[in-house]
């Protein structure tokens, strides 16, 4: 019984596993932005990264 | 303690087959005088006197008493009264006999139950409980091979549990057997869940038992008892595993899904486009005199399904740090992937020798990237002061997710661990009250 639901679990962990390789998952994630404009090509600093002002770990050891 | 049950001596009659209802016969106690009735006449040889406890010899014609009365009578009752029939492993059965046995262990004393259930075609059975656990035993027709700690019996090895002394507490009705209070019997318990062989030797005589567990609702059920069968207390000798012997084949089934994985591994590996769309070396020395430090890649072209996008950075970072703002936008529907990346690399030697932190790479995976026209946007952030790193930027298309077989690989490891370590503490358990516990305590070194 154990033998089988494991069996079962395993399926749909490989089975999710190739649809994610498949379509390109990740178990990263990143922001994702709509209508960004068209002129960001022509003025790059005129898009404001979510990442922007981040404080930058400048240690060593 | 020992689930077993007493030896059968040379007098116990032979479980012949025999055709009609045994005759029956009533005699009064010599003890008490009360009223004693003999329902297999012929085959009982002790019977007990249900009103004084006082043991009678069943065979003498004047049913002497063999051993006075009993304390216990009254007070201790068996869960199936004597006199009870039921059928039991698709036979007719009925409890005619009861006796309560002990051993006792470091000053702790465990005492058990023992039913006698006869069947005139059949022949004795015997049922014993403990704490709610119960065993349906029968005498083994066939001599089992001692092999060191093991005892072997119809192919199945049995490992040894434990070696007592049980002693008889208390005896009710009729017994097949010479029976007393107070009689010992050494008693070796080999186990093999739902199994149990057990040896018994008085005075020189061995005879073995095989006892199988039973649940107590069947019982319950078999007897038509009233209310339900008490939930057993804790794990007992012979208690099969809740995961059974399944844990081998599970760990069988883990290695049969990670060669899978495995398949699908290489088969992406082989057959993943790894597209290389943007690959170009930077130079940052610090911000613009205007401040602003980004810039955007030419326009390329993400193919086919919809698939990861792999942004990989590599620097000449030495004690330096970098952080790269990264949007991969797309030039048609302004959809953008906005992530931020820091590479940073130190390195030097101290009184404990070389040492190094960080890395000079770094990989960042953008999932689930439809096909399209896109630009990668980059603004890199650093300390000027720390001097310029040369960094490349490279974009690309379908790349296998490292992380996913990762987290699929424990996905499936986890039950198999689980289901392991619920078996070992099962078995811990058990073993625990045995001769050869798991885990030693410091009262067994002492021992």
């Amino acid at each position: 019984m154990m033998t089988k639901l494991y069996a079962i679990y395993g399926l749909a962990v490989l089975t999710t596993l190739t649809m994610g390789v498949y379509r390109g998952w990740s178990l990263t994630s990143v922001d994702e932005v709509k209508n960004v404009p068209q002129s960001v090509r022509d003025n790059p600093g005129s898009y404001r990264s979510a990442y922007s002002g981040y404080r930058h770990y400048t240690g060593g050891k | 303690m020992s689930a077993s049950i007493p030896p059968l001596p040379p007098q116990a009659p032979a479980r012949t087959p025999q055709t009609g209802a045994p005759p029956v016969r009533t005699v009064f106690c010599q003890n008490c005088g009360g009223s004693v009735k003999i329902n297999f006449v012929g085959r009982t040889v002790n019977v007990v006197c249900g009103s004084c406890g006082s043991i009678l010899d069943a065979a003498d014609p004047n049913v002497r008493v063999l051993q006075g009365a009993q304390d216990a009578i009254g007070k201790d009752t068996p869960v199936i009264p004597l006199g009870t029939r039921g059928k039991w492993r698709g036979q007719l059965y009925e409890a005619i006999g009861y006796q309560k046995r002990s051993i006792t262990v470091e000053g702790q004393i465990y005492s058990w139950a023992e039913y006698v259930l006869f069947n005139p075609y059949r022949g004795y059975r015997y049922l014993t409980e403990y704490d709610g656990h119960w065993n349906d035993a029968t005498p083994v027709t066939g001599l089992p091979e001692l092999l060191g700690t093991r005892a072997v019996y119809l192919g199945r090895s049995h490992k040894h549990f434990q070696t007592a002394t049980a002693v008889t507490r208390f005896v009710l009705g009729e017994f097949p057997w010479q029976v007393r209070v107070g009689d010992r019997a050494g008693v070796k318990d080999y186990v093999s869940p739902p199994y149990v062989l057990s040896q018994e030797s008085v005075e020189g005589e061995i005879t073995w038992t095989l006892g199988e567990y039973v649940l107590g609702s069947d019982v319950w059920r078999a007897f038509n008892l009233p209310g339900k069968a008490p939930a057993p207390v804790g794990v007992y000798l012979n208690q099969p595993s809740p995961s059974g012997a399944s844990w081998k084949e599970v760990w069988l089934a883990f290695v049969m899904l990670v060669m899978a994985v495995g398949i699908v591994f290489f088969l992406d590996e082989a057959l993943a486009g790894k597209d290389k769309v943007v690959d170009t070396t930077y130079r940052y020395t610090g911000p613009a005199a205007s401040g602003d430090s980004s810039f955007v890649t030419p326009v390329f072209e993400l193919k086919g399904r919809t698939s990861d996008v792999e942004i990989r950075t590599e620097t000449d970072a030495s004690n330096q740090w970098i952080f790269l703002n990264y949007a991969l936008i797309n030039n048609d529907t302004g959809q953008a992937y906005d992530l931020g990346r820091e590479v940073s690399y130190y390195s030097g030697y101290d009184s404990d020798g070389s040492w190094s932190e960080g890395s000079k790479n770094d990989s960042a995976l953008v999932p689930s990237v439809p096909s399209g026209r896109y630009y990668l946007r980059v603004e890199p952030e650093g300390d000027a002061s720390l001097g310029p790193i040369r960094y490349t930027v490279i974009v690309s298309r379908d790349v296998p997710p490292w992380s996913l077989f990762l987290a699929a690989f424990g996905l499936l490891l986890v039950p198999p661990i689980l289901m392991s370590w619920r078996t070992f503490s099962f078995e811990r358990r058990r073993w625990a009250e045995s001769d050869h516990p798991m885990v030693k305590t410091s009262s067994d070194d002492d021992d």
